[in-house]
């Protein structure tokens, strides 16, 4: 049981830095998802935590003790990389017991700790294979196994589902939020896929470059995203972004764009009023675009659809906005579109975000 | 109500197969590759065969090998009848033995650095290892034997083995880096994690991972020592007796013994021979690195 405190970290590569004054809290039991594109240094941060990668700033603290300068083995610390990582000489039952081994526990409690591992992830029939004789899902669930055969502090998983393909991934998701309720363990969790970071994630750590970008719940990344950046990696389809022109316009503002002219009062209108006679960017998602929709407090402007995407539940659709693209998620899958057609298309007030156009961070 | 029409027949019918092989009848393919190959073999085997041959054939025969129909084993036995001939055999053997313990012991290790780790060290030992490889082999031989003669060992095991294993490091180092490359480092990093030291994630972890490729680098090391002339002909003299070198010997003022050179070959071949088939799987793999 451990909270992981990193404090200013930094890991630079000669004058190339991969991770930028890092700092986060994690309590005991939570679960932590680091996500960011590639090279945004979410690996290299977990791999300081893991003790694999020297920290070049800063301080990490596991349990309340600074392991900056411990090797790996005696942070006490578990975990899944991302292609498995299991000893290819050895059987899956001396896979588990590796680690154990080396901590000198007697081979009774061994026994009895693989024992309560293979039960709860059901891989009793797989322990006298090797590795290279099971399936993707099996391998990973054999890695599992290994980090929990050892009760560590912290478990640390490196896209540990990337390798699997989409079918199994959501499945082996569905797995590990059923195992954190078994065995309540802080946890780091690196991926770059987004719906597992919602799915998984107590908190998100968004990053970029390098430097965090925003930390909040699940729900707060999607509605409240700090930048334009966050705003366009949460949330699948991800968001539409237009440049509007602001104006003011007695109680409220205007935004406009080539094709479009809004009409906004309320909060819109009051973080807005200090853009006026500038360019901001807004940002809607394809979810909040409603097609054809009755009803007030609505704000409506028409587009013309480009193609529409067929996904069986429903339609995606791509709809042309002067030189601009929107995409409209969940529209009717029965509903018959042509090419062409004039949408109607409305949004609720609320549901637009504004970025400054130079920095992307969130207006208001 | 009618019976459903047939399918109609693919629009798009496979084109007929023209050529030389659609010539031949229903296995002619087939017939024509095995011929190919069993010429190739033949044309590989064809030497061996022959100082097989020649070494059954009197010494009176060796020039007419395919005429006369006397065959004797007593090349054999005057070919180990040779003084030094059994301690050449014993010298060989144990040179080989040594030489690819020794070697295979630093490779290792070098072959992992050089793989693992990035830096001004690994960097150094890189470039030696490199220009080393692009001196001529023979330009070696010359300053060795003034060095193995200055430091009293010429003619010596260690003055035949040093030479062999440093040579074979320069060579075999980067075929190691090669195979420990091919080797997910992140299994080494679990076993950090798991309660190794670096030095027990490469023991017991990088280099089990490694033991096919190990064991395709020592089979190719033990021929390489076992067949080698050059050194062992500058780097020993009488005392210690190698067998390529008395085999050598029956090139001699008087003339050439061809049929005790082929038997002494012959024999020479076995324990190669004995090495190759037990190790068949890994030399084949070792020769496509």
């Amino acid at each position: 049981m451990a909270e992981v405190v990193l404090q200013n970290v930094g890991k630079s590569y000669g004058s190339v830095v991969a991770v930028r004054d890092f700092n986060l809290t994690i309590a005991d039991q939570e679960f932590v998802v680091l996500v960011g594109p590639s090279g945004c240094g979410k690996s290299t941060t977990l791999r300081m935590v893991a003790g694999l990668e020297e920290i070049t700033a800063g301080a990490i603290a596991i349990g309340g003790r600074v392991v900056n300068e411990l090797p790996p083995k005696d942070r006490d610390i578990a975990m899944v990389f991302q292609n498995y990582a299991l000893y290819q000489h050895m059987s899956v039952r001396d896979n588990l017991a590796f680690g154990l081994r080396n901590r000198r526990v007697p081979e009774a409690e061994i026994d009895a700790q693989i024992a309560r591992a293979v039960r709860m992830l059901g891989i009793e029939p797989l322990l006298d294979r090797r590795p290279r004789q099971l399936s993707g899902g099996q391998q990973q669930r054999v890695a599992l196994g290994r980090c929990l055969v050892r009760n560590p502090k912290v478990f640390l998983f490196d896209e540990p589902l990337s390798n699997l393909d989409a079918q199994l991934r959501s499945q082996m998701r569905l797995e590990l939020k059923e195992l954190r309720k078994r065995v309540p363990t802080t946890s780091i969790y690196v991926t770059h896929d987004q719906v597992e970071a919602m799915t998984l994630g107590d908190r998100i750590v968004v990053m970029k470059d390098g430097l965090v970008q925003q930390v909040g719940s699940p729900l707060d990344l999607y509605r409240r995203p700090a930048n334009r950046f966050v705003a366009g990696f949460i949330g699948s389809p991800a968001m539409n972004f237009i440049d509007v022109r602001v104006a003011a316009q007695g109680d409220g503002v205007t935004v406009a764009a080539e094709g479009l002219s809004l009409g906004l009062g309320g909060r819109p209108a009051a973080v807005l009023r200090t853009h006026a006679g500038g360019t901001v960017t807004m940002g809607v998602r394809p979810q909040h675009l409603l097609l054809g929709a009755a009803g007030g407090g609505l704000v409506r402007f028409g587009a013309t659809l480009s193609t529409s995407e067929q996904l069986g539940d429903q339609q995606l659709l791509d709809a042309r906005l002067g030189g601009a693209y929107l995409r409209v998620a969940g529209i009717d899958a029965a509903l018959k579109l042509a090419e062409g057609t004039a949408l109607d298309l409305a949004v609720a007030p609320e549901n637009l975000h504004f970025f400054d156009a130079a920095s992307g961070a969130a207006l208001g | 109500m009618t019976a459903a029409a047939p399918p109609a027949p693919l629009a798009f019918a496979p084109p007929p197969r023209k050529g030389f092989f659609a010539a031949l009848a229903p296995g002619g393919a087939k017939a024509l590759f095995a011929l190919a190959v069993a010429g190739i073999a033949f044309l590989f085997a064809f030497p061996v065969l022959w100082l097989g041959l020649t070494s059954l054939r009197p010494a009176s025969g060796v020039y007419f090998v395919h005429r006369g129909t006397e065959f004797t084993l007593r090349n054999y036995a005057e070919a180990l009848a040779q003084p030094n001939m059994l301690e050449a055999f014993f010298n060989s053997f144990a040179i080989s033995t040594l030489a690819t313990v020794l070697s295979l012991g630093v490779t290792v290790t070098s072959g992992y650095m050089l793989s693992r780790f990035k830096g001004p060290i690994p960097g150094a030992w890189f470039s030696v290892i490199y220009v080393l490889r692009c001196v001529p082999y023979i330009s070696w031989v010359l300053p060795l034997f003034f060095v193995t003669r200055q430091l009293g060992i010429f003619d010596t095991y260690w003055g035949l083995l040093l030479p062999h294993v440093a040579v074979h490091i320069c060579f075999f180092s980067w075929i190691m880096k090669g195979f420990f490359d091919g080797i997910d480092p992140s299994m080494e990093y679990a076993a950090l994690i798991d309660g190794c030291t670096r030095w027990g994630a490469f023991f017991r972890v990088a280099l089990p991972s490694a033991i096919p490729g190990l064991t395709a680098l020592a089979i190719l090391c033990w021929l390489y020592t076992w067949n080698e002339f050059l050194f062992a002909l500058l780097l020993t003299s009488h005392k210690t007796p190698i067998l390529t070198v008395i085999m050598a010997q029956f090139v001699h003022e008087l003339g050439m013994e061809w049929h005790l050179m082929s038997a002494t070959a012959i024999m020479a071949l076995v324990p190669a021979l004995i090495v190759t088939a037990f190790g068949q799987k890994y030399v084949i793999r070792g020769l496509r690195i």
